[in-house]
């Protein structure tokens, strides 16, 4: 039950940021605290496939592009002109499609937030079986280098396709109503809402992922992260363990995108950038690799700040300059520099010497 | 455990506290905010920075001679770095928090088109530097856009073929937006015009040589001439290899090749291209009585006077134009008052850098062809075609 500790906490301390920006009337914080949010459950899904399992990647940007844009993509394009060809026709009787009104008055036939979600999750899915599959043979540099790799094909993909919307993205994707009443949406009249939405995901995310290194499959991956072989000589299947983190650190990935699309409205191929992958590693060994809780607030605090355009022109040599400073004088994270203990030592040497 | 989940709360807790030290300051009663999302860093930064430098040297110009109707403007620019992630995190915080009067950029077409909408919906000006059609077709109330269309540029330099009798060509596009999004106009516009596109190539943006694509442009022995539409250096070595390979068919460029700096790069290669721009670039051979030429001609000096005779380049020139339609909508209308100032923008002719701008209610963007001239380089510079 002792895990469990943390969560409430952290309920409440979501609570508590919400109940003060309303008294403060600073409730534009909560814009980019939800953005925040998004980012952070891709973080902690990173956190899980780099700190217990040890196997880096560098291509968690794609995926997170992969949600997103086939969300944004399934969602805005209108299949009104093709309303009468066999298959759109099909989708519509079945219910998976809905007409709406944009803001200037024509009508749009689009695939519904829903369906859009589930096959923009499912690809994402797909794909990580698929890639993981040889990929996680890799070990260190090589496997970096083949996530590399794979987001700057996504990339590529994002830029180089029409429907994709190529160097612009996309744009005017509509909100998504996860249950009548609680709709993922970027208008300033549901920001308390979509607060709680999005760090209930997190919330809800987080849980899954305590229970995963509490359980016999987080031991399993502790003991990879140690040494495979040892690992392997005990019984651990390590191909099925790394392949089923991976896959989940996918799925984070992408319901992060798709999420996070719906709630800014569009989405740009920079989300698959080289750039935004290497923030999330960096966010990640700032957090302290394998400590979950570490990666979340760190994760938001730094996002928090860039989104609000604290570093301005600096900002990603901000996150470049951390990383060194990290690797530099707290290795095993920032959380967890002891600097209690520190001051402790400093202590008692004080007294011996007066 | 303990001890950690004790310092990760107080960060937290501290965190949580100092975000209510820095909360806006009230705005001044006699004060407009002007919010610009500007892209000063990342793969766009070559838009941004002109773009941020004019914006702020404006400003200054315009406080220092009392300010716009007895307002003085308060610049506020965020540096986006291309993102549109970022950018409607920076469109929601001008609105809401800095409650700006209008918005100026983003420098590309793809954070405009994420911050249109949200725009709209919250009735703020947007005066936007990036050029896609989209960003005005269908108009919303309270977005416009200074640069020309893209089409534009795609009917000037066919209308030139039309006049020298070229019909059949080969196009050749740099691997960018920019580039594509040309390559499309170039290819849907042809047959309106009785021109027929017989090679489409798409080159690598950070090529060093083309020679490759010019071998296989010359072996279509009825190609008449070659338009290059990019935004890239790389468009000047596809003129410099089709010189070397002794191949002197026309060469037509964008008005993405409005950089004197390319110029330098492509050498003699680049005498007598041709190319559609605005008339920023030949301020100096216009005639006096040209309406444009005081405008360029000031823009022109201020800028170099203030930024160690850097060039002036379009896009600065694209910034130039929002920030002064902005200036002169509330000018007329004497306040800063949203919806009478569009009033005023709708019904508003503008001599700017990138053209005399005609807006209406229904033209959000108010160039027409005449934004354009027919350019060409004689002598290492920049000079009217015709």
């Amino acid at each position: 039950m002792r895990q469990y500790f943390p969560l409430c906490i952290f309920l409440a301390l979501v609570v508590l940021i919400q109940l003060v920006t309303q008294i403060t009337e600073t409730a534009f914080y909560l814009t980019q605290l939800t953005m925040s949010a998004y980012y952070s459950l891709l973080i902690i899904g990173l956190c899980t496939i780099m700190g217990y399992a040890g196997q880096i990647s560098l291509g968690h940007a794609g995926f997170f592009a992969i949600g997103g844009y086939l969300s944004a993509g399934l969602t805005t394009h209108n299949l009104q002109p093709f309303a009468d060809t066999g298959i759109t026709s099909l989708l519509d009787k079945a219910g998976l499609l809905v007409s709406s009104k944009d803001l200037y008055g024509d009508t749009l036939l689009t695939v519904h937030p829903w369906i859009a979600c589930i096959v923009a999750i499912s690809t994402a899915v797909i794909i990580a079986l698929v890639l993981g599959g040889p990929v996680l043979k890799l070990k260190g540099h090589y496997l970096a280098m083949a996530t590399l790799g794979f987001g700057i094909i996504i990339f590529r993909i994002a830029m180089a396709t029409p429907y994709f919307g190529e160097a612009d993205g996309l744009s005017g994707v509509p909100s998504f109503t996860l249950l009548p009443g609680i709709t993922v949406s970027g208008d300033f009249g549901a920001r308390i809402i979509n607060y709680y939405i999005a760090w209930g995901t997190v919330l809800i995310g987080m849980l899954l992922l305590i229970n995963l290194v509490n359980s016999r499959m987080g031991r399993a991956l502790s003991a990879l992260h140690g040494s495979e072989e040892a690992a392997q000589a005990m019984g651990v299947n390590t191909a099925r363990a790394k392949l089923l983190t991976f896959v989940l650190s996918a799925a984070y990935a992408a319901l992060a995108g798709v999420l996070l699309t719906h709630y800014n409205g569009s989405i740009g191929p920079g989300e698959a950038g080289v750039m935004k992958s290497v923030r999330y590693v960096a966010i990640v060994a700032i957090g302290g690799m394998a400590h979950l809780w570490g990666a979340l607030i760190i994760g938001t605090l730094l996002n928090f700040m860039s989104m609000r355009g604290l570093f301005g022109s600096y900002d990603d040599a901000v996150f470049g300059i951390i990383l060194i400073l990290i690797m530099l004088f707290a290795p095993q994270g920032l959380l967890r520099l002891h600097i209690w203990k520190h001051i402790q030592k400093i202590k008692p040497k004080k007294h011996g010497t007066a | 455990m303990k001890k950690l989940f004790a310092l990760s709360l107080s960060v937290l807790t501290l965190w949580a506290v100092s975000l209510f030290f820095v909360a806006p300051d009230d705005a001044q009663a006699d004060e407009i905010k002007i919010g610009a999302i500007i892209a000063e860093t990342g793969g766009a930064a070559f838009l941004g920075i002109p773009e941020a430098r004019t914006l702020r040297m404006l400003t200054d110009e315009v406080n220092a001679r009392g300010g716009v109707a007895g307002n003085t403007i308060k610049l506020i620019i965020k540096d986006s770095g291309g993102d549109p992630a970022k950018a409607v995190s920076f469109a929601k915080q001008l609105i809401e928090e800095e409650k700006v009067f209008a918005i100026i950029g983003p420098s590309t077409s793809g954070e405009t088109m994420a911050i249109k909408d949200i725009c709209d919906k919250n009735k703020t000006l947007l005066v936007s530097c990036a050029s896609t059609k989209a960003i005005v077709d269908p108009v919303a109330k309270h977005v416009f856009k200074t640069p020309q269309n893209d089409s534009l540029a795609v009917e000037m330099i066919y209308l030139e073929m039309q006049k020298k009798g070229i019909s059949k060509i080969a196009v050749a596009v740099g691997g960018t937006g920019f580039g594509k999004m040309g390559g499309k106009f170039l290819n849907e516009m042809a047959p309106q015009f009785g021109i027929t596109v017989l090679e489409n190539e798409v080159y690598d943006p950070k090529s060093t040589d083309l020679s490759s694509l010019v071998t296989k442009f010359m072996a279509n022995k009825e190609v008449e001439a070659v338009v290059n539409w990019s935004i890239v250096p790389a468009q000047a070595i596809l003129a410099k290899n089709m010189r070397q390979a002794g191949w002197d068919v026309p060469l037509f460029l964008s008005h993405g090749f409005g950089n004197i700096k390319y110029v330098e790069l492509g050498g003699a290669a680049l005498e007598g291209v041709f190319f559609p721009a605005g008339r920023l670039l030949v301020a100096d051979s216009l005639p006096e009585s040209h309406p444009q030429k005081a405008v360029l001609v000031k823009y022109t000096t201020d800028y170099q006077a203030m930024f160690n005779n850097e060039p002036v380049s379009t896009f600065g020139g694209h910034a130039y134009d929002a920030f002064k339609i902005l200036c002169k909508g509330i000018e007329t209308v004497g306040k800063a008052d949203t919806a009478m100032v569009i009033d005023a923008i709708e019904n508003m002719t503008f001599v700017g850098t990138g053209g005399i701008f005609t807006l209406t209610p229904t033209d959000h963007s108010g160039l027409k062809l005449e934004a354009f001239e027919m350019l060409t380089v004689k002598d290492g510079k920049f000079a009217l075609a015709n």
